[in-house]
């Protein structure tokens, strides 16, 4: 599904180049859930925003889906967003001037989806959510648990295989943390591959794998995921 | 593309004050500048009217005498005496006397009815006076009937009243008093006790005024057989050759010093081309045009400072969400299309209001100012300007958060 060799990313500025990814590696599989974990700074939101599409990288190669993205142009990156994958991202961004249902239906918009289908879609990931009543209601009117809740509903709306969570916990208190946690179970056992980065160990421990990253590469790919989860902790 | 009207609406709502702000500037913008708009066409309008007289050829010479305490009688043979003398200029073609000249900047007009015991007046027209070479000298078109004869040519002393029983008539007047078209020995009555008959019809004669409250009466004229013996001076209205009218210019007044010194012809404005004539009598047309056309200019050019302003900064506030849109799958002329589209529905509400102000401010002008009512051309033109120009304030700050990069979601705040 997501398969990342040799993958590097530099970010350049006046005075110093950063390596934020280097002789980067990663295989997920198709219906994988795989947990993301590594110190602050190590490159886990740089190699999900080339993952998700919403970066380039410097070298190396990355195939989603079986295809070698670094060919496309903006328009099929664009595509590929609005298909293949939901993002959940830590601040949750929602667009606080539309209400939830406005902001859920952003993405089917943007794939040219008739207004029945959109507003069945909608409902219907409100419904998995359990915010269906919510609907109105503009981000403000909701807590952080709420919130990030519509923005998984947002990314569950155009049904996408790939779901990627930028420490979708990060904000949240350990009660709502896990709410989302126990949603993004299910969402797992529907189908979706799921790649989240956490700082929380319990929930990495969640996952079927862990991956760790220091310093821009993947250290320790173990196949054995409490153990791995104890060690992620033990770092932090 | 993604036209997403009714989300944009929601949205905009979020950003009332500046919303309304830019629609208000819009609707004030189109109310002012297809007013504008209809008063620069009107003026230029104006300024393009037909005089019916031989532009080209003829200039006219402000005569006065030196002594103002001639009699009529010795006016006249003054003046017979000086039409010889320039009628006698191998540079001239003709010459009359005159008590006024189309497009002079006003002068004489009479209120004309059907009866004399009429009240109300049928309707007003310019009275020009003039012998038998009038029609001649200004180069009118006589489409009907004759010319004066010399001796149906009166005298007109200082401050008199003299209705001669001859007339001839523009057109317009004449379609005006006799719809049927059969003006052509009819009679009318023009503030005086007996009636004048119409011998003759040209087509055009402009009045002596351009003022727009005269509008009403624009082509209505009519010309006397008199030779107005004024003692304080008079207008000599003459006709150069073709090509000839700089050398009748130099030559007339010098045969009319040399017939007699004692008048006054100012060097400056005693003698005056229609090229100057008409110049001068259509500046505060041509100053009102241009005056509107600034006043266009610099509101429409305010109006899009305002756009580009408002745009980018909105642009800039919502960078996070447009990279969430873009993260969410918008390709980037969604998020141009955005912009465009959020501008176009500000626009389009500006520009309703503005329509009814336009309408509103135009009925005042034509109640407060007898001018004309406003045709729809003007507030459509008014409309496409003024959304051509909003998309094309916009468009900059639009591409630019077409830029925004995807990335921008995942940056925390
Ligand atoms: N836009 C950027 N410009 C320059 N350096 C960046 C940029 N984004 C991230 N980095 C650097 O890349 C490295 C990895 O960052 P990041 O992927 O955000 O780490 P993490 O999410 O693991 O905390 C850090 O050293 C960070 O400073
Ligand atoms: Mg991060």
């Amino acid at each position: 599904m997501l398969k990342m060799t040799h993958l590097s990313k530099v970010y350049r500025t006046e005075v110093v180049e950063t390596y934020a990814l280097r002789d980067f590696n990663i295989d997920v599989k198709e219906g994988e859930f795989v947990a993301v974990t590594g110190p602050s700074g190590s490159g886990k939101t740089t190699f999900l925003t080339i993952a998700g599409l919403l970066e380039t990288f410097t070298g190396g190669e990355y195939h989603l889906d079986g295809v070698e993205v670094s060919n496309l142009n903006d328009n099929a990156r664009s595509k590929i967003r609005n298909e293949k994958i939901g993002f959940i991202f830590q601040a949750f961004n929602l667009i606080p001037d539309l209400n939830v249902f406005d902001n859920i239906e952003v993405p089917l918009r943007y794939r040219g989806m008739k207004s029945a289908e959109r507003k069945q879609r909608i409902m219907d990931s409100l419904e998995r959510v359990g915010l269906a009543s919510r609907a109105k209601h503009y981000p403000a009117e909701l807590s952080g648990g709420q919130q990030q809740r519509v923005a998984i509903a947002r990314a569950l709306a155009g049904s996408p295989r790939l779901l990627l969570a930028d420490e979708p916990t990060g904000n949240l208190d350990t009660q709502m943390a896990r709410g989302v946690m126990e949603l993004l179970e299910e969402i797992h056992r529907d189908g979706a591959t799921i790649v989240m980065v956490t700082h929380d160990p319990e929930l990495a421990a969640r996952a079927q794998r862990n991956v760790h990253i220091i310093d821009g590469q993947v250290v320790d790919l173990a196949e054995e995921p409490r153990f791995h989860a104890v060690k992620a902790g033990n770092r932090e | 593309m993604n036209f997403q009207v009714r989300p944009i609406l929601t949205a905009l709502r979020q950003h009332k004050a500046g919303t309304l702000l830019i629609a208000l500037q819009i609707a004030l913008t189109l109310a002012i500048v297809c007013n504008a708009l209809f008063i620069i066409h009107q003026r230029l309008g104006n300024l393009s009217a037909s005089s019916g007289v031989d532009e080209a050829n003829v200039f006219v010479i402000t005569n006065m005498w030196a002594d103002m305490g001639q009699s009529t009688s010795q006016v006249d043979a003054q003046v017979r005496a000086d039409l010889i003398a320039l009628r006698q200029l191998p540079a001239v073609r003709d010459a009359t006397p005159a008590s006024g000249y189309p497009l002079r900047g006003g002068g004489w007009d009479n209120f004309v009815t059907m009866t004399p015991e009429q009240v109300k007046p049928t309707t007003d027209a310019a009275v020009y006076t003039g012998d038998e070479h009038f029609i001649d000298t200004l180069g009118l078109n006589l489409v009907a009937g004759r010319n004066f004869r010399p001796d149906e040519v009166m005298v007109m002393g200082t401050q008199e009243a003299v209705t001669p029983p001859t007339v001839i008539v523009s057109k317009v007047l004449a379609d005006r008093l006799f719809p049927d078209g059969d003006a052509l020995g009819k009679s009318f009555y023009a503030m005086g006790a007996t009636p004048t008959t119409i011998v003759g019809i040209v087509d055009p004669l402009h009045r002596q005024g351009v003022d727009s409250w005269s509008n009403g009466y624009a082509g209505q004229a009519l010309i006397w057989p008199l030779r107005a013996d004024d003692s304080r001076g008079v207008f000599y209205i003459v006709r150069a050759r073709p090509g000839q009218l700089a050398d009748a210019m130099r030559e007339a007044p010098k045969a009319l010093y040399a017939q007699n010194r004692l008048r006054i012809i100012d060097s400056k404005d005693g003698i005056q081309d229609y090229a100057t004539i008409r110049h001068k009598v259509y500046d505060r047309d041509r100053g009102m045009a241009i005056l509107m056309g600034i006043i266009s200019v610099v509101l429409l050019a305010i109006t899009a400072a305002g756009i580009v302003g408002l745009t980018s900064f909105w642009v800039g506030q919502r960078r996070k969400q447009i990279g969430v849109r873009r993260a969410l799958g918008a390709r980037q002329r969604d998020i141009l299309a955005y912009f465009l589209t959020e501008n176009f529905l500000i626009s389009v509400s500006g520009t309703v209001l503005g329509i009814v102000l336009g309408f509103a401010f135009n009925l005042w002008t034509v109640t407060r100012f007898a001018m004309d009512r406003m045709s729809l051309a003007y507030v459509g033109a008014g409309v496409l300007v003024l959304v051509l120009l909003g998309q094309a304030a916009t468009l900059a700050p639009a591409l630019r958060a077409s830029r925004v990069s995807p990335v921008e979601a995942t940056r925390s705040v």
